[in-house]
């Protein structure tokens, strides 16, 4: 009889601390409350890291916001700058609690993960998002974002192209943080050798610049470009440069469009003149061509300078300009990538993320912005914060040119093109088509498969 | 004294329910109950948010008309087709060498073989990538014994790409079958070999008319596992090819990952139905496999 006691007590016993188990993880869940203020304020002192690690993501206290972002050396800089900014001019009690996330997919996960389980509570008050897949996360999960629309921004300061990833059928959701503006890096040192000047390689047609190119890996044994043939990027920069886009009117727009089977047949011919490499993944670009010195030519988003910069033994010896186009005579102008600051369903003080906002990233502050620029390279859209001293210095790994202040400039030409959805799985089945090309495939037969499966992972005809 | 209201074989089954339903409750809650609901899911379709029904089997209709699923379901079973006979052999014969008494360092060559299985799988995919990159180690060997001219893309062209995925696979799960044989062969009598020895059968007779049809179980279990694995293989195509290039090396699983959390897809509904397919993929030929082995009259 006493065993039985025993063992009962000690089910009791069990089922108690199980229930009470449960019981205090659901409260912390829900509420979110005491405790974070006081852990909010000190990851914040802590730095960004430590903050991580907490499960709450949203602070009862009116002055504190928290915000997802994926790079430390990049965009997290830039909101710290921003919040100091806001902490000296407007709130003297803010304090932005800034929650690293190692990948930018990660957002996109949060964001799916709550919207699917109809839970918006897990979300931070503002998140980093990638703006190509922006207007895809609004079809979906149009209540898990908060418009930006009653801001008072002056938005025309912007380059336009990069408002239209975050402004969806006219209402504005984004502040834009980073600039996309593609940047085309020479090697100033290895042209020469080939007997050309950077002069030569700009406002070039790309048949110009193959003979150009062909040149270069004669003489230096260098590519004079390289991409990632998995997520070739290169369609979408040449196709923007000429004004056009993979879509037209919501729909695939590839095997009927001449300018875009122009870039295809010309990215195949650069591939077969080894003035082209296409890697096979992303790390395989980075590290070996670029990293590794395997290429005198860089283009892509100016995001793409911290990676350049990496072979410190290069230093002076880059130098950036515009794209080539299909017909030359002109310089063409692009932009790749981004990302901007959304405010999500969750934020239960949208006056002051909102305010937060607008009067930083949103207002060109150039507080904000000249810290984000020096401490991690984040170059603005924004006009009138272009102008600033900061932007106009010399950069002496690319040979003293003051490329902020170029890229910026070149920003402001970039020309809008329609957007899609369906941005990323266009690009990865027009990248399958080129890799079958330069093997030897059909480019129209290519280009009418890439379409046929881009029209059925769409679901239209 | 007083009659209980409970007889012996009453409370032992009370307490026999008791025992069970517990664990029971929780196989259900946690893994039939979201398979039921995967099942249902798979016939939905829109946004994850907004889930609506489906015209009847419509995500089923959609995957069969699917090229790139249909490809992913032709990469998996050549990785099966070609893998899984190769890796068995292989692991078959190397466990009859390694059981052979009078090898020296017996212990130490098993571990060596056994030890590929205890990498991550992410990690060993790593280094076979690395091994096998353009500039890589493989690349340069060749190159300095003469045989290759020019660096070749191992990964970035379709045909060495699943090689080396084969490849890798053999080197990884090899030693892992062979250490299920090796343990079947212990439960082989000695004498019965000595037997054959007396009546004159040479090696190769003893392997195939003893070893092999005594070790049958074992060789049932091994291809129904082995087959289960490559069916659902995920970390290779990731890691090592991620699925490229132009998806010549993307399995069924790394497809279905695609369509619910690559690239912002989100696409829940029509991955469960593809999950299903494969579902019912490997309980159809695991259920042939039983039956083709099943040696009772």
């Amino acid at each position: 009889m006493k065993r039985k006691i025993v063992s009962v007590v000690l089910a009791a016993t069990m089922t108690m601390t199980m229930l009470a188990g449960c019981g205090s993880s659901a409260s912390t869940g829900s509420s979110a409350a005491g405790s974070e203020a006081a852990g909010g304020a000190a990851s914040e002192a802590a730095g960004s890291e430590a903050a991580a690690t907490t499960a709450d993501v949203t602070s009862e206290d009116e002055h504190t916001l928290s915000v997802y972002a994926w790079d430390k050396n990049f965009n997290i800089p830039a909101l710290e700058a921003a919040a100091a900014d806001y902490k000296a001019n407007v709130d003297p009690d803010f304090n932005l609690n800034i929650i690293e996330q190692s990948q930018s997919s990660d957002v996109e996960n949060a964001i799916t993960l709550a919207a699917s389980s109809g839970d918006y509570t897990t979300l931070p008050d503002i998140v980093l998002f990638q703006d190509h897949y922006f207007h895809k996360y609004v079809t979906d999960y149009p209540d898990a974002w908060q418009s930006a629309g009653d801001v008072d921004v002056n938005w025309d300061d912007f380059s336009q192209e990069k408002l239209s990833y975050s402004t969806v059928d006219g209402t504005h959701y984004g502040f834009p943080v980073d600039n996309g503006t593609v940047i085309f890096a020479y090697r100033t040192d290895l042209l020469e050798q080939a007997g050309y000047t950077i002069d030569d390689v700009t406002g070039i047609s790309w048949d110009e610049f193959d003979e150009i190119g062909k040149k270069v890996y004669e003489t230096t044994g260098k590519y004079l470009l390289s991409m990632d043939g998995d997520g070739n990027d290169l369609v979408y920069m040449m196709l923007q440069a000429e004004g056009a886009s993979q879509f037209k009117d919501g729909a695939p727009y590839i095997a009927d469009n001449e300018t875009l089977k122009r870039v295809v047949e010309t990215i195949n011919k650069l591939v077969q003149d080894k003035v082209l490499y296409l890697a096979n993944d992303w790390s395989d670009y980075t590290d070996q061509t670029i990293v590794n010195d395997m290429v005198a030519g860089v283009m892509n988003g100016n995001w793409i300078i911290p990676t350049i910069e990496q072979v410190a033994d290069n230093s002076g010896k880059w130098e950036i300009t515009s794209l080539p186009t299909l017909d030359g005579g002109k310089e063409g102008y692009a932009s790749n990538g981004g990302s901007s600051l959304y405010i999500t369903a969750n934020c239960q003080k949208a006056d002051l993320a909102k305010d937060f906002l607008a009067k930083t990233f949103g207002a060109g502050s150039t507080a904000t912005y000249d810290a984000a620029l020096q401490n991690g390279g984040v170059i603005t859209t924004s006009t009138s914060a272009g102008k600033s001293e900061v932007y106009n210095e010399g950069v002496e790994y690319f040979n003293n040119q003051p490329i902020y202040a170029k890229i910026v400039e070149m920003g402001a030409n970039v020309p809008v093109v329609e957007q899609s959805d369906f941005h990323y799985s266009c690009r990865s089945y027009i990248a399958a088509a080129i890799i079958n090309i330069t093997n030897g495939a059909d480019v129209d037969s290519e280009l009418k498969n890439a379409e046929d499966q881009l029209k059925f992972e769409m679901g239209v005809e | 004294m007083k009659k209980k209201g409970l007889t012996v074989t009453g409370k032992q089954r009370i307490a026999g329910w008791t025992f069970l339903t517990p664990a029971s409750l929780l196989i259900f809650i946690l893994s039939f109950y979201p398979m039921f609901q995967a099942l249902m899911m798979s016939m939905k379709t829109g946004s994850s948010a907004n889930m609506k029904w489906a015209p009847l089997l419509f995500n089923y209709k959609r995957m069969f008309a699917d090229k790139l699923f249909m490809r992913s379901v032709g990469n998996t079973f050549l990785y099966l087709i070609i893998q899984v006979p190769i890796m068995l052999i292989l692991a078959i014969l190397l466990a009859q060498i390694l059981n052979n008494k009078d090898i020296k360092f017996r212990g130490l060559f098993r571990t060596m073989v056994f030890l590929p299985c205890a990498t991550s799988l992410v990690s060993y995919a790593l280094i076979f990538k690395s091994l096998f990159a353009t500039q890589g180690l493989m690349n340069s060997i060749l190159m300095n014994l003469g045989i290759i001219k020019e660096n070749i893309n191992f990964l970035g062209t379709p045909g060495t790409a699943k090689a080396i995925i084969i490849i890798a696979l053999l080197w990884r799960w090899t030693g892992y079958n062979m250490v299920f044989y090796l343990a079947g062969l212990q439960n082989i009598e000695y004498q019965v070999y000595e037997a054959a020895k007396i009546d004159g059968a040479n090696g190769w007779q003893t392997f195939w008319k003893i070893t092999v049809p005594l070790l049958k179980p074992t060789i049932i279990m091994t291809f129904i596992m082995s087959i289960n694995g490559t069916l659902q293989l995920f970390d290779e195509s990731v890691n090592l090819t991620s699925g490229g290039p132009a998806n010549s090396t993307i399995t069924m699983s790394h497809y279905i990952y695609n369509n619910s959390f690559g690239q912002g897809t989100a696409n829940f509904g029509y991955a469960s139905a593809m999950s299903f397919f494969v579902f019912i993929l490997v309980a159809v030929l695991a259920f042939i496999n039983l039956k083709v082995g099943d040696t009772r009259d």
